[in-house]
This record gives C-alpha cells, structure tokens and sequence, in this order.
C-alpha cells in the first residue's frame, strides 16, 4: 500500500479536532475521499503532501515516515492544493519550469523535456508560451495538474481538482485523472460524488475527521440498498420530488414504499446521517 | 539532376561520417530530391533524430526570461536560481525601481524643506530591504507557496536567496542615492547595519508570523526608534557607534537562529 495512515489526528486550536483517530489505505489507482464541508479532507490531503505535521497517530507513505523522510517523500510525490496559486505574471512554460526547479530538476535540458510532457500530457501545448493570466479557470486547473505530473510522481494529490468547471472540462478531467490513476496512487478529494463513482477503484468518507466508510464504490453503494425507495409522499431522512412527481426518499421504507436501486449519492447522504444533513441544508 | 545517392553514402551520410564538403554537396541536392530523402530516412539512427528534434524543441519553446531573470543570467547567475529568484514580486524591475523611487523623493523633499534629509535617509533606507524580503517569500507574497512548500527544494534556500538577492538590489540604489545627494561621507552608509538586523530579525520572526507582517512589526519599531531620538531636533543617536554594534548583534544572533531552526521553514 502507499498510503497507510493510523488514528491520525491533527486539532486547530480552539476550532477543536480537524482529523480525531482516521485510518484508511490506499494503494495505485484512483482514491476518492468523499465529504462534507469542515469533515477534515484538506486537512488530510495536506498531512499527505507533507505539509502539515499531525498531531498524533502514525503515516507511511510510499513506505517510508514523513516524520524522518520527508524530503524523499516529496521527490516521489505530486500535489494539486485546493487553492492553486499561480504566478500569472508567468507564462504556462516558466510556471511548471519553475515548479520543476522546486522539484530539484536542476539539468536545464532534462527539465525542460519533462516540462514539456507534462504540459503535453494535460493538452496544454498548444497555450504553452502564454501568460497564466489569460487562460480559462478550467486551463489554469490544467496547468495546476501538469506542475502535480513532474518528474512521474508514484503519489499524486489532487484537492478539489474538479471545482467550479463546467460540464466538458469536468468530464476532461475525469479522463485524465483515469490516465494519471493507471500505473500510480492518485488521491482525489472532492464533493463531486459523480467523479467517485465514475473514476475511484476505492474511496473513503470522513465524517468529523474519522473514517465513516472505506470500499468500493459498489459497496458505498450497497449500503443504501432497501433504504431508497419511491412514494407518494415526503418521508425518510431526505426526501425531493422528482420530475415524475413522486417522492424519492433514503432510510427506512413506510410500507408500500417501491424500493430502487441506490445511487452512491445515495449511500453518501445515509452515511452522514441526519445532522450532516442538516448542516447542509 | 546529375546524380543520386547510393545506400552506402546515405549511410555514411546518415551517420556523420562525411567530410564537410560533401555532406553540405548532399545536403544541398537532399533539399531538391524526394527520391534520396526517402532513402535517407530509413538510415537516419533513431536516437540522434530524437535528439535534434529535442534541441529543436529547446531553441523554439524555451521561453525568453523577463528582464530580471536574463540580468541575473548575465552576472553569473545559474538559470534555475534566476528563476527562483524572478517569481518573487519584490525582485521584479517595477518593485525595485519604485522602492529607490520611494527613497530619492522622501530625500529630496526632507532635504529640500526641512533640512533632515541624512536622518530621513537613514531612517527609510533599512526599511526598503526589510519590506522587500517580507514580500519575497510566505503564503501572502508567493502565490505557488503551498505547492512549493510540498517539493523537495530547501524552503530556507529560497528563502536566503530571496533575502539575499533583495538586500543586493535595494542596497545598491540606495548607496547610489545617499551618496549622490547626501555627500561623500561614510554616514551616509549608516543604514547597512541597521538594515541587515531588521532583515534577519524579520526572518526570524516568519517562523510564527506572515513575513509581511514581521516585517511591517519591525519597521513600525524601527521608526518609532527614531521617532523617539529625534523628537526636538536631528539627530543620530540611532546611528552611534553603539548602536551599530548592537545591530551587529541582532543581526549575528538572528543569523544564529535562522541557521538553528531552517529545518523549520520546511
């Protein structure tokens, strides 16, 4: 496994424990970790990539303690943070170059080969000599990857990478996370359950910084099966009208209920319970 | 069209091993027959095409660097370290040339009304480098600090860098300036003690705190420093044999610290 983490907790002052004991594993190919706001995913990714040191619990990556070897971590690591900051003064080429140089590439030539491949391999060679500050969110979130891609990282952490895109880049981006998910570990944080479902061999749910689920996607799944059904009425833990204007619900069934087969939306929201619904409605 | 190539000169062509006279007689004719160019290409050694197109790829995509990082360059400086040093907002031409801007006209008008124009000097002088170094590196001035903060680079390196190379630039306008409209004295150069222990101390301080922030907090002291001397009239007491000795002294102690605690930067 690449990753194997054990009652993991990092607290923030008085806002109290962002991760409180997690544990899970992740080994190559794509790893979601699903949930709501405040549930600690960033804070995990960061512990991740190095940049964050927990508070308690133990971390393996790629086999070695980040607490001693951190700096051979980051040689085999790639990391797309939430919020990407990129100098826009800088054209695509000079800002993944400059990434590069942080990455330790010090041969000119090497790294402006591998420069190049990574901006190639996220379709950004046409726009390589333009200026960051004149490309689209979606192209930005491109670059962000392509600077994750140096140097073949065998861990790769991508934050949110999905966020605010429209339905075409997201749907880009599915096909290149699947690409970069194929010979390494990719952890993908996100609230897009459509990408877990669609791109993640396993995935996690955090739920108040712990562990609320580790699987499949088909077993989150399972979790919801006879717990989603149709009515005529509002019932269960959430309930919404659908377009054939009846009741689609989670949780127990009343009598009569038409049960359906669960969606990994589904199984999410059930996991969460009611007060994580609350909070978000 | 009065000749063609055979096989083995398209080899020996193909492998380099022609003098240059006829390789450039076998150029010149490859350029006009498609009939020798399809019997070349199979005898072109892999390895070495890719390499062209490799050097070719380097000549075109390579971007020119901006005007900071190409004078880096010309002085000697490696070209990855110029770029490290070119992303920092407080290195670029606009932000050195409008802190030396800042220093000539804050001389200028002390001078010209109030006749404190060397204790005006000395007082803003440190404060160009030590806003400077706060604005090189931290999560408010680099924006790719996360990013770079997850890679394997030595943090306090380009920390150092930036603080080092932030020093050089706003120093020298600064000399230029004092001595220019100040007179030819060593008093003028009385800043540079008192600079360097702001600097590292501001350092030291990033440890906790938003460089910016450090750097704001010291300048704030410094200049109440000098408020608090020069209350009735002009005067140097800050800049006094003593005090540059205790601006030797933070400026060691820091220095002390910073090397004490650099894995902490990471």
């Amino acid at each position: 496994m690449s990753v194997v983490v054990e009652g993991l907790t990092k607290a923030y002052g008085r806002r109290g424990h962002a991760l409180d004991g997690l544990s899970f594993t992740a080994g190559v190919g794509v790893n979601g970790l699903l949930g709501p706001n405040g549930a600690g995913k960033t804070t995990l990714i960061r512990l991740l990539a190095t940049v964050l040191t927990p508070d308690g619990g133990t971390m393996r990556l790629l086999g070695r303690d980040p607490a001693t070897e951190r700096s051979a971590i980051r040689r085999r690591l790639g990391y797309l943070p939430q919020e990407p900051g990129y100098h826009r003064g800088f054209t695509v080429f000079e800002f993944v170059d400059y990434v590069a140089i942080l990455k330790e590439m010090a041969d000119r030539r090497a790294r402006h080969d591998e420069v190049r491949r990574v901006i190639d391999a996220v379709g950004l060679a046409d726009v390589s000599g333009k200026k960051i500050r004149a490309l689209s969110g979606g192209m930005r979130r491109r670059v962000g990857i392509a600077q994750a891609l140096l140097g073949e990282p065998e861990l790769v952490l991508l934050d949110e990478p999905t966020a605010g895109l429209d339905p075409e880049e997201r749907l880009r981006f599915r096909e290149l996370i699947s690409r970069i998910g194929e010979n390494r570990t990719v952890i993908l944080s996100t609230h897009q359950i459509e990408d877990v479902a669609a791109l993640c061999a396993r995935v996690v749910v955090l739920k108040d910084g712990r562990s609320a689920f580790e699987g499949t996607p088909k077993e989150l799944r399972a979790l919801a099966k006879g717990r989603t059904w149709l009515w005529e009425k509002k019932a269960g833990l959430l309930s919404w009208r659908t377009g054939e204007g009846v009741f689609r619900s989670i949780g127990d069934p009343p009598e009569g209920a038409r049960l359906v087969e669960p969606t990994i939306e589904d199984a999410y929201l059930l996991l969460l319970g009611e007060g994580a619904l609350a909070a978000a409605g | 069209m009065t000749w063609h190539m055979d096989g083995g000169l398209a080899t020996r062509y193909a492998d380099g091993d022609l003098d240059a006279t006829l390789a450039a007689s076998v150029e010149a004719h490859l350029l006009a027959c498609a009939r020798c160019r399809g019997l070349l290409a199979p005898q072109a050694p892999r390895a070495r095409l890719d390499r062209l197109w490799d050097e070719i790829a380097e000549a075109v995509d390579s971007p020119v660097p901006g005007p900071f990082e190409r004078l880096l360059r010309l002085v000697g400086v490696r070209d990855h370290t110029a770029r490290l040093l070119g992303a920092a907002y407080s290195l670029h031409l606009s932000w050195i040339s409008a802190g030396a801007l800042a220093l000539l006209f804050a001389v200028l008008a002390a001078r010209e009304t109030t006749g404190w124009g060397l204790v005006g000097f000395l007082a803003l002088a440190p404060i160009v480098p030590v806003a400077g170094v706060g604005l090189a590196y931290g999560r408010g001035a680099d924006p790719a600090y996360e990013i770079g903060l997850a890679a394997p680079y030595s943090a306090f390196k380009v920390v150092l860098m930036r603080a080092a190379a932030v020093l050089v630039t706003s120093a020298l306008p600064a000399l230029v300036i004092g001595f220019a409209l100040l007179g030819q004295s060593w008093t003028v150069a009385a800043w540079l003690l008192p600079a360097l222990a702001l600097t590292s101390l501001s350092l030291v301080l990033s440890r906790w705190f938003e460089p910016a922030h450090c750097a704001l907090a010291v300048s704030i002291l410094w200049l109440a420093g000098i408020a608090g001397t020069n209350l009735r009239e002009p005067s140097l007491a800050m800049f006094s044999t003593v005090g540059q000795l205790g601006y030797l002294t933070i400026t060691v102690v820091s220095g002390v610290l910073l090397v004490a605690r650099r894995k902490e930067f990471s």
